[in-house]
């Protein structure tokens, strides 16, 4: 249904142009640009439809001269259509289809995503297209290869601090977050983990097993850690671990399955994640380990968090007890076991040799 | 004496008591249940899609892992149970503890790897319990010291760091898989081949032996029977005296090795209490 509006759409758009209908927005920024004119729904809230002319003109539509009717179809003519919705929000929502006409692929994954299915559900606050990129303002903010360039990836998390404050706040402070800030290009931002557009719903339990994963996209990526010291054995040695074997194990046959072994981010904070050195959190400082430790283990005492290598593979310095029972385990078991074969083999050959022996001399003895 | 187209069944020799026999299948089953729901557990890292088939077909890694628990109580009874047997046996009985190891034990390995190779002309002529019976016992003995102390640092972590440095638990976790492999591998190799490939021994099955398989395995002990001198009756009036001591003492300890047991399975709650699921 919603195909066939649009090819409606479109058909009228085009038909409107060839008629000498209003191309580009200069006819509509007659009004548009003048401040004052507001739209009113139904529901008594009321919407400024004021256009700001120079951040159109530098917007990506306004650069490629999009007609403001390539959305708003039915406005070509003055008086405008009567506005059937019944607040702003449903005007949004019942508009942001029209992104679809451009933006296929976008607008099928965004389908997916968690804000779509949030509306679906009853909540009309969720995202849509025009929540993010609003098309009056929306710069460009991919380069030509299509990737994010740098300032498109520092506005993202103001993008969704417009409804995730909170978290924004908290990844502000976190290590990923100041570097950010600071024009590094190697830290995520909410989109590397979330995703962009399909983004799923991070509260599943089959998000929770795979995070392990996303955190490992970078945190194993022996170029980009070289740059900051950071070691690519964090994902090897957790699933080398009690916890890291119970989360992979179920991530890859039980995706739903729910556990309470922690995942990177119930140690390392989800968006809060601190610097390893930081005093107040960093996990390398020995109180805040025990602390996080505590989460889980309430009887916890000062030796415990030792139990946990802190993603050391075990050395003779860093961990000499697992170091030294790795090394008699992997002398004792092919010693021991090899011993026995050979011995077990030699075994079985002579008492085949004696058997034959015996055979043959009863053959010479009682000849048949 | 006998009418000569009378069946005489030719005599057979016990080895192993109705009591032996059942500790045998105790522990026996008990070592498979933990070897089946312990390897699947130790090798996830592996990432193997057979391992992984065998732990949801045992029920899930969440019932292996209580699965292994149990198998690992009843591993911990049969020892208190063998212990106890052990001591009537030295305590009551007073009959000579021959599977002690002795320096012969030592000749006999050395001359059946020999006479193996070709350099003896003798294989070793064995007694009761033969060097290779010895290997196996005192693995065991030894593996089954090994596997409950790491399993109790396993089981309980946060008391466990209590007293010791927090490393020794991952460290406590290589020494159970690894001495848990070797276990395994041990049994395939060496049990396997001696108790079933050699020849199929049925005498932890029956109790006991025919006399050509005694001549066979264990000829020193055969010529002891035969010449009278093995197992002396105990004078009954001792024995009765010794029992009626040794019940209530054994009965203490008993007791007091149960309730290790279970203080040794309730000591804490955090390794397999399911928690709240954080952020939950």
């Amino acid at each position: 249904m919603k195909r066939l509006r649009l090819g409606r759409l479109l058909l009228l758009g085009s038909a409107l142009v060839l008629l000498g209908a209003p191309s580009g927005a200069q006819e509509c920024l007659d009004c548009h640009g003048q401040p004052g004119s507001t739209v009113a729904f139904k529901d008594g809230s009321s919407r400024d439809v004021t256009i700001d002319r120079e951040a159109w003109a530098a917007s990506v539509h306004g650069t490629m001269g999009a007609s403001c009717a390539d959305c708003h179809a039915g406005h070509e003519t003055y008086p405008h259509p009567e506005v059937k919705a019944g607040s702003l929000r449903d005007y949004t929502l019942s508009h942001y289809t029209s992104c679809q006409a451009c933006h296929e692929d976008q607008f099928k994954k965004q389908l997916d995503g968690v804000h779509i299915k949030t509306i679906a559900a009853g909540n009309k606050n969720a995202a849509v297209c025009s929540d993010c990129h609003d098309p009056h303002r929306q710069r460009k903010i991919t380069g030509d290869d299509g990737k994010l360039l740098p300032e498109g990836r520092l506005g993202i998390p103001q993008t969704c601090a417009r409804c995730h404050g909170e978290i924004q706040r908290k990844y502000r402070e976190s290590v990923h977050g100041r570097a950010l800030v600071d024009g590094n290009p190697d830290v995520p931002t909410c989109i590397d983990c979330h995703g962009v557009h399909d983004i799923a719903d991070p509260r599943t339990t089959a998000f929770r097993l795979a995070s392990p994963r996303l955190c490992a996209d970078c945190h194993t990526d022996p170029r980009k850690m070289a740059k900051y010291g950071l070691s690519t054995q964090v994902l090897r040695t957790y699933v080398a671990d009690f916890h890291g074997s119970t989360v992979t194990l179920f991530q890859r046959r039980h995706p739903d399955q729910v556990t309470n072994k922690p995942v990177c981010y119930d140690c390392h904070g989800i968006h809060d994640i601190a610097r390893k050195d930081d005093p107040g959190r960093g996990l390398q400082v020995k109180a805040n380990l025990l602390r996080t430790c505590q989460k889980c283990h309430p009887d916890a005492t000062t030796n415990f968090p030792d139990a946990w290598l802190s993603h050391y593979v075990p050395t003779r310095d860093r961990a000499p007890a697992v170091y030294w029972a790795r090394l008699a385990y992997a002398v004792l078991i092919p010693g021991v076991v090899g011993g026995m074969v050979l011995f077990v083999g030699s075994d079985y050959v002579r008492r085949r040799v004696d058997r034959r022996r015996h055979l043959d001399r009863r053959q010479r003895v009682e000849p048949s | 004496m006998s009418a000569p187209d009378t069946f005489e069944p030719p005599p057979t020799y016990e080895r192993f008591t109705l009591s032996d026999r059942v500790q045998h299948a105790v522990m026996a089953a008990s070592f498979l249940v933990l070897a089946l729901t312990g390897l699947p557990q130790r090798y996830i890292y592996r990432n193997n899609r057979y391992l992984d088939d065998l732990i949801d077909l045992l029920g899930g890694l969440e019932a292996v892992r209580v699965v292994h628990r149990a198998a690992a109580t009843v591993l911990m009874l049969v020892t208190v149970y063998h212990l106890l047997a052990v001591a009537h046996r030295l305590l009551v009985r007073r009959v000579s503890l021959s599977m002690l190891p002795r320096y012969q034990d030592v000749v006999d390995a050395l001359g059946a790897v020999r006479y193996n190779l070709g350099l003896a002309a003798e294989r070793p002529r064995t007694d009761r319990y033969t060097w290779e019976e010895k290997v196996e016992y005192w693995s065991l003995v030894w593996g089954t010291i090994v596997m409950i102390a790491t399993g109790f640092m396993l089981w309980n972590p946060v008391a466990t760091a209590r007293f010791l440095p927090g490393q020794w638990i991952p460290a406590a976790q290589v020494v159970h898989g690894g001495e848990a492999v070797l276990a395994i591998l041990a049994v395939l190799v060496w049990h396997f081949y001696s108790v079933h490939l050699r020849h199929l021994n049925r005498a932890m099955l029956t109790g006991s032996m025919t006399e050509d398989e005694m001549a066979d395995e264990h000829p020193l002990e055969l010529e002891r029977i035969k010449a009278g001198l093995a197992h002396p009756a105990p004078d009954p009036a001792a024995l009765a005296r010794r029992q009626k001591l040794f019940l209530p003492v054994a009965g203490v300890v008993a007791a007091l090795l149960l309730a290790g047991i279970y203080w040794f399975v309730t000591f804490e709650q955090t390794a397999i209490a399911t928690l709240p699921v954080p952020g939950k």
